[in-house]
């Protein structure tokens, strides 16, 4: 491949993100090409060096921020046609809405599984101390007459200590596990956002 | 290794590498690669973030008819590796105290 060719493919894969922060990067990459070459590699080698097209594109796109994508997304979008716009006005009372319950159910069920993950947090603080209470407490009448009391307490105690080590392996891997979804789905929708649409 | 910790680590290695001379981006590359591999992504966005923080600042050279830019360390670049220098002292002592008894 060529340095043209490659900036030329780089180019086209990254035409939707925005074009000052595109053209530096772009910039960047024939530079180290131009270097490369200056160094003695042949241009194909210099090419090879830097990556494939593929692999750079994904960097990059991972790199820049959604909002910075979406916005770059809107204003680019092409001018309407006439009867686009009175579709788009006479529908209104339709697409609004639904836009709107579409994007609050995904809302929804984002907040909702975060709530999930903050109510187990919430048990395992409340079986940690029962855990502490009821091992200071039990220790604390363990020896005055009112002992079978006294060490049923301290068992409850270490028996929600045990509970509370398991329960925080399975929140923490909970919460792991939602980080790592929210990082794909930024990913996904930024993917989405940057395709080229089909003419 | 942890991802926080070596994106701290690659940060200081390109402002070391343009620490005694302004050098730009293959040359930082070519210089950092007896010690650590860097890609091409890599090295872009651990600039870019290093300019927003105004550790090193750029300026475009032409050269054989070209342009390369120039990446120059700033006052503020410098106390960034001192402060890691201070850091990692202490990190060093942490690792002879865990590593102590394997040596025994």
């Amino acid at each position: 491949m060529t340095k043209l060719n490659f900036i030329l493919a780089l180019n086209d894969k990254l035409s939707d993100l925005p074009k000052q922060e595109v053209e530096e990067r772009l910039n960047f990459y024939a530079e180290m090409i131009e270097d490369r070459i200056e160094d003695g590699l042949s241009e194909e080698e210099a090419v090879a060096a830097v990556g494939t097209v593929d692999e750079i594109a994904k960097h990059i796109i991972k790199d820049i921020p959604l909002t910075k994508i979406a916005i770059e997304k809107i204003k680019t979008k092409r001018r309407l046609k006439t009867w686009e716009i009175v579709l788009l006005i006479a529908g209104a009372p339709l697409w609004i809405p639904l836009t709107i319950a579409f994007f609050a159910v995904i809302l929804a069920l984002y907040v909702s599984l975060w709530s999930i993950i903050i109510s187990l947090w919430a048990v395992f603080a409340s079986v940690v101390s029962c855990a502490l209470s009821g091992i200071v407490a039990g220790a604390g009448i363990v020896f005055t007459p009112n002992k079978m009391a006294g060490i049923a307490l301290l068992g409850i105690g270490i028996v929600c200590a045990g509970l509370s080590i398991l329960l925080f392996l399975g929140c923490k891997a909970a919460t792991d596990g939602v980080v790592i979804l929210t990082k794909k789905i930024v990913f996904f929708i930024k993917n989405r956002l940057t395709k080229k649409e089909e003419a | 290794m942890d991802i926080q910790l070596k994106r701290g680590l690659l940060d200081v290695c390109v402002l070391a590498a343009i620490k005694n001379e302004d050098s730009y981006g293959y040359k930082i590359i070519k210089d950092m690669k007896p010690y650590i591999e860097l890609s091409e992504s890599t090295l872009y966005t651990i600039l870019k973030r290093l300019e927003i923080a105004n550790m090193l600042t750029v300026r475009t050279v032409e050269h054989g008819g070209r342009l390369r830019k120039y990446y120059r360390i700033t006052d503020r670049g410098i106390k960034r590796i001192e402060e890691f220098k201070n850091e990692w002292k202490e990190i060093m002592s942490i690792y002879r105290f865990v590593t102590k008894e394997d040596e025994e």
